[in-house]
């Protein structure tokens, strides 16, 4: 019994050597001729099926190159480790904010200013990606593909019940809250446990109260945040007082469920929460305005950043060939497709048909009037949400922006020391 | 087996804690099951809502989790993994184990070796991931044989500590007497002493399987690009940074317990059958 | 013969130990000398000598981990011990349907943490406060995930409900060493429940106490998943454990090097810790 037992084993034991040993030969090699292979991963998963798709269509299409698309979950996990391995695709995908400054920094992306199609992107766009060059560069490192924009979602069958109006300015937007207050229902949600959350309806006043270079002016020592974010703290925390009596307790996940259930008239989140919500109540009908945190009518501004941008890598063999899949995924109708999956905005200038529920924004993203989000210029580790959950705690606004202050000069030593380095070396520049 | 027929006399106040303790398992698994079987559109807030049965019972959920996951791929890629990891682990950790547990009292080389091996179990993986990430590919091993040599030996430290402990408790006289029928100490560990340590190979088994079966950044981290997913790794798919399915992602979830779950049944039998009773004194 | 045993002994150690140092050492060194640097993750680095580990000691925010961390630890070591003890004994006792309810009690293993997370926050969320209202009860009728003072309380409930089966386990197979005839020599000489356990069982299985403890305090000073799933280190920051923080910092952020730095001092603090508790209960056994 057990000499049989034992026999088993070792059978066993053979079996998995020689079956790793197996597996690990195969995925050698990639076996292809002549084609160029181009190589893209990007960071949103959820649109993973539509990729699936430009990849079959590209690779059906064009002869000479061989397009591999992945969608991994966790990208930039995958990215850093794929870095440091020195195991580089093409072209990455990515969105605006701090981790493309880090890579652009980093130099590990390509100048792409050659690039014929970027002359077709919307010149907003491409100035929120040069923006976010930490070193300001003749260079430009992205193309922008896909915007997002954040806004105030709102409950368009319970606005229209009541005769609520939109509100334009940040004592209509009061009003209108005491007013839905009134009638016993909740104006807002919050899903503040997830931290993140935090950060939303703060981006969406910030753009309209603070100075769009904020950050950068800071990181040149000419500007303080206790001073830049005074309006804004104090507004923050007002609009928190008409949402659920303790935010902290619900999740993202737990509010997209209550405004899919109309226990709020509106939820201050981008249009990247619609599909969540819709999976709940198939049926809603949302709309969105813009946060009007401002009293100027024309003093508010569209919260907007570049959700998905590619940027061609400094280690692609072949830019030629980057640059024909960059044309092929910028064909009007491939972006029409996206739009319509992701409830996107698009980035390239041209009549393109949107989601409903960014009619509301529609007016200022033809005039591009439009603002990057502010935490596209934190540092994640920084975990300024996590400093926003703090004050919503505590509603000691004086610490709070004592904090910011004193937390972005450690977290950004770096960063401050090579800008005014630069700034020595240059002078000012624009 | 060797319970006695005259004493299976059960010790009904301890089975009614037990039960009563159960309650606190039974919530949580009636919850993922009902989410499992309902649509996103039934979700709500209330407490009344989430409790509620299904609206209908269908096993859609079910196999649209396994074509999202590519569940049988997944599945037999998580297995192969967690089946050799777990072979290698019993026989290489039990032997060094032995190795230290036998002479660590006596010889200041092997309690190095135990304190050394059994401190690497309190390395942060976060340090390792990056310089790992950049050996084994270095090396060819970012794929499946690279994570199962890593898994083999991130559990090196805890089931060194688990064999040597259990070591403890199984006399030297037993191979003494052996040796002195002239076996060599070779010999005497794999017929002797690897069948003593039945139970904790099926302990070692269970923990070992257990990590590996649900780790998600070892995989993540060294097989990326390789095309290959684990079940951990498919059922990422579920999340995305702004909306989870939980429906498919509950169906899924319970779908990859069952393996383990049958294994852990399997195993824990051996805990058991081993009984070291009789044969130790 | 001695010779012979001796370098048996040897053959057995030196090739898996050298897999180690190879796979687990090497890496560790590399990550210690990104410890001296100002690396991202990516892209070039300079050396900055000791700053990462000046700069460790005056991080509130490390320091506040540290606290929350070991707070927990303790906490949920102790009771974890306490639970799966009593779990195992009973486990192990004579009860009807042993293997349904092994079976059952090893269930919270193996649910995934997005399971785990979900459910208890909804517990916390939402059950919880609703039975604090039907009862009257205060305490109960706030979220426990939404107070920096009771977060910490919630993250140890689920620690603990969720490593209780791998302790029991190994409880069980400690007690699987127990002679039954000790239990019949002690049952001839009158002693029953607690007496037996203290002075005939216990010290039979305290090998497994010190495992189960070591073990204890490794995962629950490393915590990470059930953090991930309930809080990600909320409600301000008063959840964030030191492996929250590593990686949360250190492989999303831009932070590897600073945060290298922290995974080396605590590497430090916990081989440090476990050596104190393995020396103290080497001579307890000793005593036994």
């Amino acid at each position: 019994m057990r000499e049989k037992g034992k026999k088993y084993l070792g059978a066993a034991i053979a079996a998995g050597m020689v079956s790793v040993l197996f597996l690990s030969g195969c995925s050698g090699n990639n076996g292809s001729g002549a084609k160029t292979e181009i190589e893209i991963l990007q960071y949103k998963p959820e649109a993973a099926t539509y990729f699936d798709k430009i990849e079959e269509q590209f690779n059906a299409t064009h002869d000479n190159i061989h397009l591999t698309i992945s969608s991994p979950y966790d990208a930039s996990t995958i990215m850093r480790t794929r870095f440091i391995r020195e195991d580089y695709p093409d072209i990455i995908g990515i969105g605006g904010d701090i981790n493309y400054s880090y890579f652009t920094d980093a130099e590990i992306l390509a100048d792409v200013s050659d690039y014929d199609g970027l002359g077709d992107i919307k010149e907003a766009y491409v100035d929120i990606a040069e923006a976010l060059e930490i070193i300001p560069t003749d260079g430009t490192y992205m193309v922008p593909y896909m915007a997002n924009a954040a806004g105030i979602l709102y409950n368009k069958e319970m606005f229209e019940e009541h005769g609520w109006e939109i509100p334009t300015t940040w004592d209509e937007l009061i009003q209108l809250c005491e007013e839905i207050q009134g009638e016993g229902i909740l104006p807002f949600y919050f899903g503040f446990r997830d931290t993140w959350t935090c950060l939303a309806p703060w981006n969406g006043i910030a753009v309209d109260l603070a100075p769009a270079d904020l950050c950068r002016q800071v990181n040149k020592g000419t500007a303080t945040f206790t001073e830049g974010y005074e309006e804004t703290a104090e507004k923050y925390i007002k609009l928190i007082e008409y949402g659920p009596k303790d935010p902290i307790a619900y999740g993202y996940n737990d509010a997209c469920t209550a405004f899919a259930r109309g226990e709020s008239a509106m939820y201050p989140i981008g249009s990247y929460a619609v599909p969540q919500i819709l999976s709940v109540n198939p049926e809603m009908n949302i709309d969105s305005f813009v946060m009007p945190a401002s009293n100027k009518k024309d003093g508010n501004t569209l919260n907007s950043g570049i959700d998905l941008g590619f940027c061609v890598t400094s280690a692609c063999e072949n830019k030629e060939a980057a640059y024909e899949v960059l044309d092929f995924l910028l064909e009007n109708e491939n972006i029409q497709d996206y739009v319509d999956a992701q409830n996107a905005i698009p980035c390239k200038e041209g009549d393109f048909d949107l989601a409903p529920m960014v009619d509301g924004m529609r007016e200022y993203i033809d005039s591009g009037n439009m603002t990057d989000y502010q935490d596209h210029y934190y540092p994640s580790e920084m975990a300024v949400d996590a400093i926003l959950q703090t004050y919503v705690l505590n509603e000691d606004m004086d610490a709070f922006l004592a904090r910011f202050d004193k937390d972005w000069q450690r977290y950004n030593r770096d960063i401050i020391r090579k800008v005014q380095m630069h700034e020595e070396e240059h002078g000012s520049t624009k | 087996m060797k319970e006695k027929a005259v004493r299976v006399k059960a010790n009904w106040p301890v089975m009614i804690l037990l039960l009563l303790g159960l309650s606190t398992i039974a919530f949580p698994l009636y919850m993922a099951i009902v989410i499992a079987f309902k649509q996103p559109s039934e979700m709500t807030n209330t407490i009344s809502g989430i409790l509620s049965l299904p609206s209908k019972w269908s096993f859609s959920n079910f196999s649209q989790a396994m074509e999202v996951t590519d569940f049988w791929h997944s599945l037999r890629n998580s297995i192969l993994i967690t089946v050799v990891t777990v072979i290698l682990s019993i026989l290489l950790h039990s032997l060094l184990g032995y190795a230290v547990g036998r002479n660590r009292s006596h010889s200041r080389f092997y309690k190095f070796v135990y304190l050394f091996v059994v401190s690497g179990m309190f390395v942060p993986f976060a340090i390792l991931m990056m310089p790992l990430a950049k050996q084994t590919a270095s090396m060819g091993l970012g794929n499946w044989a690279g994570v199962i040599l890593l898994y083999v030996v991130f559990y090196m430290p805890m089931n060194v500590l688990l064999y040597s402990g259990y070591l403890v408790n199984i006399p030297v006289a037993l191979e003494e007497a052996a040796r002195v029928d002239g076996a060599s100490t070779w010999r005497t560990y794999w017929k002797v002493i690897f069948p003593l340590m039945t139970p904790m190979h099926a302990t070692v088994a269970i923990i070992t399987s257990l990590a590996v079966w649900n780790d998600v950044m070892t995989p993540l981290v060294i097989m990326s690009g390789t095309g290959q997913n684990t079940l951990p790794l498919a059922q990422l798919n579920f999340q995305t940074q702004f909306g989870t399915n939980y429906n498919l992602a509950f169906a899924s979830y319970l779908l990859a317990l069952i393996p383990i779950l049958i294994f852990y049944i399997i195993c824990q039998k051996q805990i058991i059958n081993g009984v070291v009773n009789g044969a130790v004194k | 013969m001695k010779n012979d045993r001796k370098r048996t002994f040897l053959l057995m150690t030196i090739p898996i130990l050298a897999l180690f140092i190879c796979f687990n050492t090497i890496p560790l060194i590399r990550g210690i000398i990104y410890s001296f640097t100002n690396f991202k993750g990516f892209g070039t680095y300079d050396y900055v000598g000791f700053r990462n580990y000046m700069d460790l000691f005056t991080d509130t925010r490390v320091w506040n981990s540290y606290l929350f961390t070991f707070k927990l630890a303790i906490c949920a070591t102790i009771v974890t011990n306490v639970i799966s003890l009593l779990l195992a004994l009973g486990l192990n006792s004579k009860i009807r349907a042993k293997g349904f309810f092994r079976a059952a009690y090893f269930l919270p293993n193996v649910l995934g943490a997005l399971v785990v997370g979900y459910v208890f926050q909804y517990l916390f969320t939402y059950i919880l406060p609703a039975l604090g209202d039907l009862t009257g009860s205060g305490a109960l009728g706030k979220s426990m995930l939404a107070s920096e003072k009771t977060a910490w309380i919630a993250i140890m409930i689920v620690c603990c409900w969720q490593n209780i089966a791998m302790n029991t386990i190994i409880y069980i197979s400690g007690l699987q060493t127990v002679p039954e005839d000790v239990y019949e020599a002690g049952s001839l000489d009158g002693a029953t429940g607690w007496r037996k356990f203290r002075h005939l069982t216990f010290p039979l299985i305290i090998p497994f106490f010190t495992i189960n403890t070591v073990l204890c305090v490794k995962n629950f000073l490393m915590v990470f998943d059930q953090i991930m799933a309930m809080t990600q280190g909320g409600p301000a920051q008063s959840t964030e454990s030191i492996s929250y923080l590593i990686y949360n910092n250190g492989m999303k952020g831009g932070s590897f090097g600073y945060q290298s730095a922290n995974a080396v001092i605590f590497f430090i603090v916990i081989v440090a810790i476990s050596a104190a508790q393995m020396s103290f209960a080497n001579r307890k056994e000793e005593q036994l």
